[in-house]
């Protein structure tokens, strides 16, 4: 349609919206438009008005350039005290006057637009650009995901009191040129705050998500981040299996043993913070989980002590021939079973212990066992079938994510083919499929209590769901874009999810409702990793970039150095909590140092510490192979698992 | 604008649409058409790889791929592109032609049955898990699954630029000690100083890394110094080490040049052979300490105690060869390396006629040229022909005639080390020469033309291209290897053994040389048809007949072998036999066997006595055995060295005799061989 066609069938529009048929008729003839032209009459209502009621000022495209301009000059020029603020305005008014003059078709106006003010915005925000950019006709508005992000939501701006009455100021002398005023009527949110304007270092420390930062009241809800009480778990004796110990300590009074567990126990007292136990429900314990948590608790009263003089030690599983197939790894709680996705939509679980993979008897020979006997688990499972690799087949496209439950007798796996399936690790069959998503899932994570578990995809869901349902017990919508990863708080109430519109999210299992929203990544955030003690969070992008939140207040913590220069796709806490490790595609392992990173002693930056704090928080780095880092774990004893695909560089 | 441009991508051509167009048959396609559907070609386009950006990026890639492009698709609701399966980038191909520039892929029209016919392809390896140790406490280990500690741009940036290593405070990124403790308070106290000292200190570990190899390499242990020299091949994680060892070497070569010591020349050699092996380190900073030594040991007037009995031309050859691979790999323009290294040969090889011709220097330098000991002309020559045949043609060629003199002059002389010398001077100069002599003239080989052009050399020359020209398929193989052939043909005298001289033999020499020498026992029946007893070096690489040497009378055994090749000596001073480069880079071995000079003759002859009964003698093969702290001799500079080293010599020779007598007695005369090849090799 010719340039000069739009207004004039929005007038028909109007025309006929109001059954003024003569007039109609007059102008059709005038402007010799054909029938089928007025036949076709469907803008929406929004454009319509916005159409009419701009017609005059905005579709003249020389005044874009000229406000855009004019803003620039007044952030610029006003003092430091509000520049920073009033800076985040011009990212949203620079998007918006583009749109808008594709929409009034002043495409050559728009692109020399881009060009001329485009390379000023945000480094942060020129990847948004660039998708942007292929914007070039007001059709391709509605289809483009991101335009319509903008176009149809608010961007939140925050103020200080003075900044804001600044700008009021401003735009009320700019009387003859409205087009920024109707911008920010339209499409920004100004929220005022009552204190004084924030630095440069604070507006860009929550500066990044796709619709600016978040209004102060969607992170008032409080958040119970403290750990759950633990159960009390009746400690067996040491059973047979842990031999080791036994050798290594055999005249050791057992009941010595006893105490030491008992003082492990203890510990968990009542955290102010914690959500009653009750809060969501929770399954009980079986007896072979209770048996498994002993071990645990065991094992953690062995474990090393972390700190920036004791690091751990690494030790990396290279899957040889595997070429960019493999695509997701995790390795189970106890660390003795690797699960692998590949992109060839297979699913392989290695042993790592000498102890062999074994499957379970067929249903009749299942029949002949004595239910009651005491290694009724160990009867059923075949005495021949041995393996140190097994496969699961079933999914028909790559598998994004694949996930042991607690207690190692289930595996839980999501792919590109909307599925989400959940596996026996003893039928070595695939159980229940989950349907749900509508588009690839991206991730899925248990429940560190099991039972239930969480996923999220390309859909910009993030779905909650229990093993006995089919369907999602909660949905999560409030993502402008991809829901890339996910994962559980430790005490199974929140879960956490990271996006493509750059913002880490928090929601209450209970209530479905979304409880935080933090922004300041810079780019993608494809990992996240809770904290031992609930209460911070990590999160890792595909820039390289690392931040670490506060779950009480929603803000960030820390923002780590950009020490990675390829996604960040594996994150991992020690197990006492003081070291996070971080692997990435560039082929590195990073060690920070966490209890640094959460320090909240003020900061002396006075000038005896020229070295600013950020410096301190990375302790080590090792570099391996040519091989990317996919997946991280640490044992339950401090020992750091890495897994990784070896590329040649052929 | 073209920066904005790049930034904010570009679009489809009309002309691309309309070639588009075309192909799908569509003739003429209007202009206004074409735009509209460039603009939402490009749109859409742009949208799929952004969205298959998605799919790759949670593929944990970094590379876009089809099948990410295929997933796109299908989360638009549209087909896949299925057929299209490329592991790699497709490359573009660019054609123009009629004004127009075109861009397309290159596809080949595949004949499906000859798919059909084809044997499957091979089926993928089965992934695997592979587990090792990234980091033990904080520290990562030096060992082939992990990366080596200083990358070798790293080792190269420092090398350029040293500079660079102090400005950065801490170096987290290579896997050193954690930064903690006294190593901070060191860092910090660090900075009071005016100076900054790169200090270069090993770690415990490294240090008895340093003591075991240089100990292996030098040592009497044939399988500890080939452990030694694969770990120097190998190990990623040296280059802390690296200038210790180049000083060992340089300095060594040093010493032993004094002293004469070719076995432990020929060491020293061998390490920075496996050095310039490692894959992992930069040498370039250490070749002003490499290049002395390996030309010192090409060039050396005298490298061995006896000219007239050791072999010290293998060394040279060896050397020589290591010369042309530093050449090759290290030579740049700025350090202009070749040139240099030729022009050092050259200057060696300068004649009185060709002197003048240049700057015109004294009287005094072309007697000293005249001088020249024919060994060092020998491995200059040797040096040169490796550098390749054009360095041959323009710096060995235009001196035949005056070497051709000097080889006359030492032949028809009285003293038998140079007239062993001249022969071998020779038989390396034929050899080079002939192949270039080959391309450079017409097949009529006269040997009066020959004669006029090179003088001396030229009917022997003549021959060795004629016989080249004969067998044209092995002319070239020979020329990479430098080793080859046995020199015994080429040697004065070779009286033919036979029993009844033996004795004499045998006796003379250990009166003369004060060698253990005994006479070579079965005659000369080569390739017995029964497996052969083990009383032979027998080395094993490359695909050359079995060859088998049996030498009498004199020196040197230099046996360039690559089947299982038996070397029968008799009254041998060296055996060095070698193996060319296999084809599969396989490692080189490279055998010495020599005889330490005796002390105890007495002995010997004893031994000899007390088996009357054996009507064959074997010769008994020594290595150079030197105690182990002759290595730490070299490292300290002792000036006390020589003291040291024979006085040890005598005690360590004493225990091998006794140890032969033991044997003797014990064992027939081929087990006794046996057992001495094992001890000693």
């Amino acid at each position: 349609m010719s340039e000069k066609s739009t207004p004039l069938l929005a007038v028909l529009q109007l025309l006929r919206k109001y059954n003024l048929k003569s007039t109609e008729d007059i102008l059709r003839k005038e402007a010799s438009l054909g029938d089928v032209e007025c036949e076709s009459l469907d803008l929406p209502e929004v454009e319509l008005a916005s159409i009419l009621t701009a017609h005059h000022t905005e579709s003249d495209p020389f005044t874009y350039e000229l406000a855009y301009d004019g803003l620039k000059k007044f952030i610029e020029n006003s003092l430091d005290l509000y520049k920073y603020e009033l800076s985040t305005l011009l990212y949203p008014v620079f998007v918006h006057m583009y749109l808008l003059l594709i929409l009034y078709d002043h495409v050559e106006h728009a692109v020399s637009f881009l060009e001329k003010f485009g390379i000023e915005q945000e480094d942060y925000y020129q990847e948004d650009l660039k998708k942007l950019s292929i914007v070039k006709h007001k059709d391709q508005i509605k289809g483009n995901e991101l335009a319509e992000i903008y176009s149809t939501n608010k961007f939140t701006v925050q103020l200080s009191r003075d900044a804001s009455s600044q700008l009021k100021r401003y735009l009320h002398e700019q009387k003859n040129s409205s087009v920024i005023i109707n911008i920010i009527n339209n499409h920004i949110q100004i929220e005022v705050h009552d204190g004084p304007g924030r630095t440069q270092a604070q507006v860009r420390a929550t500066a990044g998500g796709v619709l600016g930062e978040p209004m102060k009241s969607e992170n008032r809800t409080k958040v119970y981040y403290g750990l759950l009480k633990e159960p009390d778990i009746q400690v067996l004796p040491a059973p047979v299996e842990d031999e080791e110990e036994v050798e290594e300590t055999p005249d050791k009074p057992k009941k010595k043993k006893a105490k030491k567990d008992n003082l492990f126990m203890k510990k968990p007292k009542s955290d102010p913070n914690a959500p009653p136990n009750d809060r969501i429900p929770l399954p009980d314990l079986k007896e072979i989980d209770k048996v498994e948590k002993g071990k645990a608790l065991r094992e953690a009263s062995k474990r090393v002590q972390l700190g920036p003089d004791s690091l751990p030690s690494i030790c990396f599983y290279t899957l040889l021939n595997s070429g960019h197939t493999a695509i997701s790894c995790d390795i189970c709680d106890d660390s003795t079973l690797l699960a692998v996705g590949f992109n060839n939509s297979n699913i392989k679980v290695w042993t790592l212990t000498p102890i062999k993979l074994r499957g379970m008897k067929s249903a009749e020979k299942l029949q002949d066992i004595d239910r009651e006997a005491g290694d009724v688990l160990v009867r059923m499972m075949e005495e021949k079938d041995r393996d140190t690799c097994r496969n699961l087949f079933g999914h028909s496209g790559p598998v994004y994510k694949v996930a042991f439950d607690p207690f190692k007798t289930m595996l839980l796996s999501c792919s590109e083919d909307t599925t989400v399936r959940l596996w026996s690790l003893q039928c070595w069959t695939c159980l229940v499929v989950y349907r749900g998503h509508v588009w690839p899932v991206w991730d899925v994570r248990w429940s560190p209590h099991g039972h239930y578990f969480a996923s999220s995809g390309h859909d910009r869901t993030a779905r909650l769901w229990a093993t006995d349902h089919h369907l999602p017990l909660r949905i999560f919508i409030g993502h402008y874009s991809d829901v890339d990863c996910i994962q559980f708080h430790p005490n199974s109430n929140y879960i956490a999810t990271g996006s493509s519109d750059r913002t880490v999210r928090l929601w209450d299992c209970l209530t479905g409702s979304q409880v935080r929203i933090m922004t300041g990544h810079k780019s993608t955030i494809f990992t996240l990793a809770f904290s031992v003690c609930g209460r911070w969070i990590a999160s890792g992008g595909s820039g390289g970039d690392m931040m670490v939140w506060d779950l009480s207040t929603g803000g960030p913590a820390a923002s780590l150095p950009p020490a990675h220069t390829a996604p960040i796709h594996a994150l991992a806490f020690s197990r006492d909590g003081t070291v996070l490790s971080s692997g990435s595609l560039d082929c590195t392992i990073k060690l920070w140092d966490f209890t640094a990173i959460t320090d909240e002693s003020p900061i002396e930056e006075t000038l005896n510490n020229p070295i600013p704090k950020e410096d301190k928080y990375l302790l080590q780095s090792f570099a391996t192979k040519s091989s990317p880092v996919k997946g991280l774990h640490f044992t339950r004893r401090n020992l750091l698992l890495a897994v990784g695909t070896y590329e040649s560089s052929a | 604008m073209g920066d904005s441009e790049l930034a904010y991508g570009s679009s489809l051509t009309l002309d691309s649409m309309k070639v588009i167009a075309e192909s799908v048959g569509i003739a003429t396609l209007g202009d206004d058409a074409a735009k509209e559907l460039a603009d939402d070609v490009t749109y859409r386009l742009k949208v799929i790889v952004q969205d298959a950006m998605k799919f790759m990026h949670h593929s944990k890639r970094q590379k876009l791929s089809i099948t990410d492009i295929d997933h796109a698709l299908k989360i638009k609701n549209n087909e896949c592109q299925y057929g299209f399966i490329q592991p790699d980038s497709l490359p573009f191909r660019f054609a123009s032609g009629g004004g127009r520039e075109l861009h397309f892929i290159e596809e080949k029209e595949i004949d499906l049955s000859e798919i059909l016919s084809a044997p499957p392809p091979k089926v993928p390896l089965d992934v695997s898990v592979r587990a090792h140790w990234l980091s033990v406490d904080g520290v990562q280990p030096t060992v082939p699954e992990n990366p080596p500690p200083l990358s070798k741009e790293a080792q190269k940036l420092e090398s350029v630029d040293p500079i660079s290593k102090l400005s950065k405070p801490s170096n987290k990124d290579s896997a050193g000690k954690p930064i903690c403790g006294k190593a901070a308070r060191l860092k910090a106290s660090e900075s009071v100083h005016v100076k900054q000292l790169a200090t270069h200190e090993l770690s415990v570990e490294q240090q008895l890394y340093y003591k075991e190899i240089t100990e292996a390499c030098v040592g009497s242990d044939e399988t500890r110094r080939a452990e030694a020299l694969q770990s120097l091949a190998c190990d990623p994680g040296l280059h802390e080490m690296l200038p210790r060892m180049c000083t060992f070497i340089s300095e060594g070569v040093k010493v032993n040049v004094v002293q004469n010591n070719l076995a432990l020349l020929i060491y020293l050699m061998r390490m920075v052979k496996a050095l310039l092996d490692n894959q992992s380190l930069y040498l370039e900073k250490y070749l002003h300490e490499l290049i002395p030594s390996v030309s010192t040991c090409i060039v050396s007037r005298q490298l061995c105690l006896r000219p007239e009995m050791d072999n010290h031309w293998a060394l040279r050859d060896f050397a020589a060869r290591l010369m042309a691979q530093i050449c090759k790999t290290f030579n740049t323009s700025t350090n202009n390396l070749q040139t240099r290294v030729t022009r050092l040969f050259a200057k060696a090889l300068q004649c009185p006629s060709q002197t003048n011709n240049e700057t015109g220097p004294s009287m005094a330098s072309m007697k000293e040229s005249e001088k020249t000991p024919l060994a060092s002309l020998y491995g200059a020559v040797q040096g040169l022909a490796e550098l390749g045949p054009e360095v041959v043609k323009v710096f060995i060629l235009p001196r035949v005639r005056w070497l051709g003199e000097r080889v006359e002059g030492a032949l028809s002389g009285i003293g038998g080390a140079d007239r062993l010398a001249a022969g071998n001077l020779k038989h390396q100069l034929l050899k080079v020469l002939a192949p270039v002599v080959r391309q450079l003239r017409q097949p009529p080989d006269q040997p009066e033309d020959y004669k006029r052009d090179f003088g001396y050399l030229g009917p022997s020359l003549q021959q060795a291209v004629s016989k080249i020209r004969s067998s044209p398929s092995c002319s070239t193989a020979g020329g990479a290897v430098a080793v080859v052939t046995c020199t015994p043909p080429l040697l004065p005298t070779a009286p033919s053994p036979s029993p009844s001289n033996i004795s004499h033999t045998t006796k003379t020499e250990t009166v003369t040389t004060r060698n253990l020498v005994i006479a070579s026992s079965t005659p000369q029946s080569p390739a017995p048809s029964t497996p052969p007893p083990q009383k032979f070096v027998i080395v094993a690489s490359q695909q050359k007949p079995t060859q088998i040497q049996s030498s009498s009378g004199t020196g040197h055994i230099v046996v360039h072998s690559s089947q299982p090749t038996i070397v029968r000596s008799q009254n041998v001073q060296s055996v060095v036999v070698t193996s060319g480069p296999a084809p599969g880079g396989a490692a080189q071995k490279l055998m010495v066997v020599g005889v330490q000079p005796q002390h105890n003759q007495g002995q010997v002859s004893q031994v000899c006595d007390t088996h009357p009964h054996y009507t064959h003698k074997h010769i008994t093969t020594h290595t150079y055995t030197y105690p182990k702290n002759h290595t730490h001799i070299c490292l300290k500079h002792t000036h006390t060295h020589t003291h040291t080293t024979q006085a040890t010599q005598h005690t360590h020779h004493n225990t091998h005799t006794t140890q032969h007598t033991h044997t003797h007695t014990h064992h027939t005369t081929h087990t006794h061989t046996q057992h001495t090849t094992h001890t000693h090799t």
